[in-house]
Parts: structure tokens; C-alpha cells; sequence
């Protein structure tokens, strides 16, 4: 199969939609000529013209707004804020009007949107571009939070991000848009709230988000050697959440450690968390459930500091063998 | 700051001291050198003194308790100053937040071994995962009673697995709520059901008959008494030595005529120098010292895998004292006058019995003589006070019939009964320092020479 990166595999989902269904267009801060901040959408106007690659003035809420009011009007819009930080400037769009016409209007009308913005840190841009706001957004009913973690997976489920009637908040890790993976050429679709073992294991399971997906299964590898078999599951959409899956994990493994690069403290990890120990696995549980965060900290500058806020691979392995009475 | 008090390390075998007393209750007020609690090792009790000045803040360990040495115990300090609640991890080992910060793997395997008693907790809960409850559920075993490997004692899955595969005491749970209820230990409760699985109708029984034993005032009922204090020093030192040593014992006739005579003669001289009476302990002592200095491997000690060469000849003095048994120490007993050896041998006999020995005079014996020619005993076995090699038992002096010079008289005969420890000494080493030794006591103006 053909190998592309990420990056490229989102704008591939994006350009074939657009190709299929002339109601899909993008809007977003500098997405034309500049092809957008970080180059996602870079020679789209070319090929869609303005009218579908659309750059807007500096306002977060603006284009949220707009792009609600395209959604109820017949339209499936792609909106992409620079940096997903942004999103607390769109957030009352997004909470008060998007997540809740469907619902109040008693599904008379629908917004049916897609939010894509870039998250996380690793790139040196400080406290203001760097954060996983992710649970922010989970928190909300009606709305759908997406985290792709491979070029395959990003391709796929920004195509059922896209279908969906509902409006979806699509994070694409920073650090992932240079990785490259094996992408169909064709159009597919990976349906939202259907997790991906990206390994197997024995032992215990590892559930990583984005980015903490690759750096779990380098940890797994590490951990092999030393004969502990490491299961990675990978939710790939926060809501809808995939229970079932790590569920049936968990129940295999018994034990449980979660990882995102997000604030520990009242991160998705606690969601997960909280759902095994209300779950059945609950009574497979051979050691207390971990979860690794970042730090309770803004997210340095610095780049060693930087990268201490946030789980490294030697963090989860750590953690694994703490699980394991073996640390 | 407030101090710790910490667990005396008084002797190099000593691991574990029981504590006997509390002179002192929490909220007391202490003064430096004041005792305040006294302990019990593998040889000796004894009342340890207060290195500090303040209050007593905090006791963490009861009376009876065994406590591993250089462990916390307790705190002194000023009124009112805040200590912990559970006893800090003895020093080398961190405590658990430490660790987790320090990844270091030893400390961790230290930690584990402290941690492999059942998992009870505070309220009387067993701390395990859910997994070990299921397991346990499933195959109705008591939580209680499976040792758990995880930190703080918690039970995991496998450890219930293994303690079934061990055959760990299944129990119904309405058996096991009724034996909570009455505070019945299951380990008494004869199990009837499936693989002597305890049932309810089993704690009843249980309970009638432990009724029954009560009602019963006037059936003959064995006394029980807890293992406990010097006996269970005493006892726990003699199954290490059992269980660790291949005793050998060789026993020899030694005709004590001249001893007698020796005896006789010096008895009113050494009572008049010290007081004491000369005994016949006191001259096999200094025989014994005299042929251990000709035969040093047998007056060695074995220690790990090295056999160590002692320079000095000190001999243990086996002495009965109520409920048990100790061993004082008489130094350099090759280079003592047998006056000074009686003195020093009647004033340690007479502390032992006393419980006032001191902890230097227990140690460092290298050799032991346990004295039983009181009683009608010949010969025996003697158990060796490791890590010793060897010990001598002595038995009476009785008059027997031997053949001297071609005539049959009757002469004061002694059994010497050596055993020694065949990892550190052979046969015929043995049987050579026993064949000087009964020379020495044959001839005991050689001990002049």
C-alpha cells in the first residue's frame, strides 16, 4: 500500500469529500494561499477555488458561528482553528449553539460540522499552543471528539467525522502530521466509537490517546524484553468512547494504566478510569488503575521542561512495572 | 525535632528484639539515661535507657511485639509536636513515597519481604484487589488468611491462586461471617464440606464444643502457655541450630580421681582468696581452654561460609534460669587462675539467674560447656550455640569399676559428651582435642606446665 503522512491523509479526506459532495467547504484563518498553519490545506484553493477554501477574519467565534449557521442552512462545513487552544474563544458556539439546536429544536434542524485544529505540545510553542483541551469538549453532550492517532486512522475517521449529522471536534496532534503510515488511496470510513488494539498483550492494557499511542507502543516493545506483554488500546474517539473494547481488555489483563498528554487532573484518563471501575472488569482488577498526565503545570517553554510535562516512554514503562509489582 | 527511638541492635545475631515492658507511657516525660523500656533478645533481657530528653511522644509497638532491630519504635520529643501515626520504615529502607521517587530496585525487594504477612488491615479489612476477591469468591477462600505480595501486604490474584494450590482454608461466606462474629479462628474450625471446605454447621460445632469446654469446669484441661519471651528465644535458637548444624557426638570416660584430689586440696585456699567454692566446672573449664588452645579449630566459629579462627579462648556457661536457658560468657578463660575463674564463673551464674547480665557479658563465648553432673546423667547430646563448632556436656562423677593395671577398682568416673559441628570439624580433630581434654582431667598438675 501507498505511504503518505498524516498530514497529507487529512487533506486527502478532506479534498475527496469535497470532490463528492459540493456542500462540504472549509473556512478558517489564513487556509488559502498560506494553506493554513500548519500547512494542512496548502494547494486546496487551487484546486476549490475561495468560495470552498474560504480564510476568515481573526475570530475564533466568528467562524464557529458561521460555520453553525452554514450547518443549519443545508451546508457540512469543515472549520479549522490554527491552534486548538483557540477553541475557548469558540467555545460558546460550540457548547450553547452547536452541541444544542439538534437537541432543542427536537431534531428539526442539525449541525452537522466538523472542527478540526491542530493540539498538544512537543513543538516549543509555549503555554498558549500547546495544550490538549480535549475534555473540555467531551464533557459536552452532542458533541463528538475525535483523536486519530495514525495516517491510516486520520484518514478514515475524518471521513465518519464528516458524514455525521452532528458536529464533531477533530484534534490532530502536532507531532503526528510528519508521521508517515500506509493509507489507502480510495475514500473509506472508520466509524466513530469503534477503538483500535494497536497491540496485543497478556499483561496489562495501556489505553493512549494521539500521540501517547506511539510512545505506548514503544514502551510495550521495551517491555517485551523483559517478558511483560503489553496490550495498547487506542479509543481513537473520546465520545462516542469505545467501553466495550477496553472493557474486554482490561477483563483480559487486569490491569489498566491510561495515557494522555492532557492535564492529569481532571483529564479523560479519570472517564476511563471511573468507567472500569464501574464496569465488570472491576472485578478482574489486579492493581489499582494508573493514570499518567501532564503536569498540573502551564506547559513550558523550555523545551527539557517541555517535554517533563508531559508522559515520556520511560514514564509508562515505569508505571507498567508498578502495576505489576515490579518496579 | 522529635527523636526516634529505635530498636537496639545488641549483638551481632541478634535480628529481632521482643518488647517486654513500657516504663514509660506516651505523654511521660523522660530523662536522658532513664529507662524506658526493656527488651528481650535471643540471649539476654535487658532495660534500654533513653538517649534523649523530652516526652514521650509516641509508642508504636506493644508489649509482646517482636520488632526487627534499628526499627522505629517510638519518638521522644517536645509536648505536642506532631509524629506519624505508623512507624517510619526502618533505616536503609525508605518509605513509600520515597521509593516511588527513587526507583531503585533494591530497596523495593527490601520492602517486599517486609510485606508478606496476611494482608489485614485496619477495621480487621484484608487489603486486596478486586481480582483476588473474585478468585477467592469463587473457590471460597478466607482472605485472611492468604499472605499478599503486593506493597503494604495487598493480596493479589495470584497470591490467592497459589495459597489455594497450597491448600489455603476454604470457607463458606456465611461460615466465615459467623466465625467473624465470634471471633473464631478458622484455622481451628474443622472444614466437612467438599476438599474440608468449612461450613456453617461447622463454626457451630465449632463454637458448642468450645461452649462445651467451659461447662465442663471440672474435666482435666491441659494448660496452654504462649511460646513467648525466653522461651521462644530459646526455642527458636535451638531449632536454627538443629535445623542448620550436623552435630556429630563423640563421648569419652575420663577417671576424675586427681581432679578430686585437686579439688580437695585448693577448696579451702580459693574459698578463703574469693569466697567462692571451687567447683568441678571451674577445672574442666580450664582444662577444656588448655586443650581448645592446642586445638583452635575446635574453639572456631562458622559465620556465613567462613570459618573464623578465634584468638581468644572465651567459654559459654550454659546456666538454667526459670523458664529457660542462658549462656554468660567467661573471657579469656585460658589465661585465668582457677580462683579468678571460679569468682568470675559463680558472679555470672549468679546473674544469670538474676536476669542481670549484661548484654557484653553474653556475647563472644567461642565454646560452651553445659554442666549436668548435678543429676543422675552420664551422657548426653548437646546442642551446639551457634556459631560455635563445638560444646562439651559434662555428666556426674560417679564411682565405676575400671580395670587399672591389670585390677578391677573402683574409680570416679565422668562422661564428657562433646558434639561439634561436622560443616567446621572432622572425626578424628574432634575425637584428638576430646582425647587431650580427658588427659588434662587425668592429669590435671599438666595444666601447671
Amino acid at each position: 500500500m501507498r505511504e503518505i503522512t498524516y498530514l497529507e491523509a487529512v487533506r486527502e479526506a478532506m479534498s475527496q469529500e469535497m470532490r463528492a459532495n459540493e456542500d462540504v467547504f472549509i473556512l478558517g484563518e489564513d487556509i488559502g494561499v498560506y494553506g493554513g498553519a500548519f500547512g494542512v490545506t496548502r494547494g486546496m484553493i487551487e484546486e476549490f477555488g475561495p468560495e470552498r477554501i474560504r480564510n476568515t477574519p481573526i475570530s475564533e467565534s466568528g467562524i464557529a458561528g458561521a460555520a453553525v449557521g452554514a450547518a443549519l442552512t443545508g451546508m457540512r462545513p469543515i472549520l479549522e482553528l490554527q491552534f486548538s487552544d483557540f477553541i475557548t474563544i469558540a467555545m460558546d458556539q460550540m457548547v450553547n449553539q452547536a452541541a444544542k439546536i439538534r437537541y432543542m429544536y427536537g431534531g428539526k434542524g442539525k449541525v452537522p460540522m466538523v472542527l478540526r485544529t491542530p493540539s498538544g505540545s512537543g513543538t516549543g510553542a509555549a503555554a498558549q499552543h500547546s495544550q490538549s483541551l480535549e475534555a473540555w469538549v467531551a464533557h459536552i453532550p452532542g458533541l463528538k471528539v475525535v483523536q486519530p492517532s495514525t495516517a491510516h486512522d486520520v484518514k478514515g475517521l475524518l471521513k465518519a467525522a464528516m458524514d455525521d449529522d452532528n458536529p464533531v471536534i477533530f484534534y490532530e496532534h502536532k507531532l503526528l502530521y510528519k508521521t508517515k503510515g500506509d493509507v489507502p488511496e480510495e475514500q473509506y470510513s472508520i466509524p466513530l466509537g469503534k477503538a483500535d488494539v494497536k497491540r496485543e498483550g497478556t499483561d496489562v492494557t495501556i489505553v493512549a490517546t494521539a500521540i501517547m499511542v506511539h510512545r505506548a507502543l514503544e514502551a510495550a516493545e521495551e517491555l517485551e524484553k523483559e517478558g511483560i506483554s503489553v496490550e495498547v488500546v487506542d479509543p481513537r474517539t473520546l465520545v462516542p468512547l469505545d467501553t466495550e473494547t477496553i472493557i474486554q481488555s482490561v477483563s483480559k489483563t487486569s490491569r489498566l494504566v491510561v495515557v494522555h498528554e492532557a492535564v492529569k487532573r481532571g483529564g479523560y484518563g479519570a472517564e476511563i478510569a471511573s468507567m472500569i471501575a464501574e464496569s465488570e472488569a472491576f472485578d478482574y482488577l489486579d492493581a489499582p488503575i494508573k493514570r499518567l498526565g501532564g503536569a498540573s503545570s502551564p506547559i513550558p517553554y523550555n523545551p527539557e521542561l517541555e517535554k517533563m510535562h508531559v508522559p515520556q516512554v520511560p514514564d509508562i514503562i515505569q508505571a507498567v512495572k508498578e502495576t505489576l509489582n515490579k518496579a | 525535632m522529635a527523636k526516634e527511638i529505635f530498636m537496639p541492635k545488641l549483638s551481632s545475631t541478634m535480628e529481632v528484639g521482643t518488647l517486654l515492658q513500657w516504663f514509660k507511657e506516651e505523654g511521660d516525660s523522660v530523662e536522658m539515661g532513664e529507662p524506658l523500656f526493656e527488651i528481650m533478645t535471643d540471649k539476654i533481657n535487658i532495660e534500654v535507657e533513653s538517649y534523649e530528653e523530652g516526652v514521650l511522644l509516641k509508642k508504636y509497638f506493644n508489649v509482646d511485639d517482636e520488632v526487627e532491630v534499628n526499627a522505629c519504635i517510638g519518638y521522644i520529643g517536645e509536648a505536642g509536636e506532631k509524629v506519624p501515626d505508623t512507624p517510619p520504615a526502618a533505616s536503609g529502607e525508605s518509605d513509600a513515597e520515597e521509593a516511588r521517587e527513587e526507583v531503585s530496585v533494591e530497596e523495593n525487594g527490601e520492602a517486599a519481604s517486609a510485606h508478606s504477612d496476611p494482608a489485614e488491615n485496619k477495621g480487621g479489612k484484608v487489603r486486596a484487589t478486586p481480582a483476588a476477591r473474585r478468585v477467592s469468591r469463587e473457590n471460597d477462600i478466607s482472605l485472611s488468611t492468604v499472605p499478599g505480595s503486593g506493597p503494604n501486604g495487598r493480596v493479589h490474584q495470584q497470591d490467592v491462586e497459589t495459597a489455594i494450590a497450597k491448600g489455603a482454608i476454604a470457607v463458606t461466606p456465611l461460615a466465615e461471617k459467623i466465625a467473624a462474629d465470634h471471633g473464631v479462628d478458622l484455622k481451628q474450625v474443622i472444614g466437612t464440606g467438599a476438599r474440608g471446605k468449612i461450613e456453617k454447621q461447622d463454626v457451630l460445632a465449632y463454637l458448642e464444643s468450645a461452649k462445651g469446654t467451659v461447662s465442663e469446669a471440672h474435666a482435666p484441661q491441659a494448660e496452654r502457655i504462649k511460646l513467648k519471651g525466653l522461651r521462644k528465644a530459646v526455642a527458636d535458637k535451638m531449632v536454627e541450630s538443629v535445623q542448620t548444624i550436623p552435630h556429630v557426638t563423640l563421648t569419652s570416660d575420663v577417671d576424675m580421681t586427681n581432679v578430686m584430689d585437686l579439688r580437695k586440696s585448693l577448696l579451702p585456699v580459693i574459698e578463703k582468696d574469693t569466697g567462692y567454692r571451687l567447683s568441678f566446672t571451674e577445672v574442666i573449664m580450664k582444662a577444656a581452654a588448655n586443650a581448645l588452645a592446642k586445638h583452635p579449630k575446635l574453639n572456631a566459629s562458622l559465620i556465613g561460609d567462613e570459618i573464623v579462627m578465634n584468638k581468644e579462648v572465651n567459654i559459654g556457661l550454659a546456666v538454667a534460669v526459670e523458664n529457660g536457658l542462658i549462656v554468660p560468657s567467661v573471657k579469656n578463660v585460658n589465661q585465668k587462675g582457677l580462683a579468678e575463674l571460679t569468682q568470675v564463673s559463680k558472679e555470672l551464674g549468679r546473674k544469670a539467674r538474676e536476669n542481670k547480665l549484661k548484654p557484653d557479658e553474653m556475647r563472644g563465648s567461642t565454646f560452651t560447656i553445659s554442666n549436668l553432673g548435678m543429676y543422675a546423667i552420664d551422657a548426653f547430646t548437646p546442642i551446639i550455640n551457634g556459631p560455635e563448632t563445638a560444646i562439651l556436656g559434662v555428666g556426674r562423677i560417679i564411682e565405676k569399676p575400671v580395670v587399672v593395671d591389670g585390677q578391677l577398682v573402683a574409680r570416679p568416673m565422668m562422661v564428657l559428651s562433646l558434639s561439634f559441628d561436622h560443616r567446621a570439624i572432622d572425626g578424628a580433630p574432634a575425637a584428638a582435642f576430646l582425647t587431650d581434654l580427658k588427659a588434662n582431667l587425668e592429669n590435671p598438675y599438666s595444666l601447671l606446665v
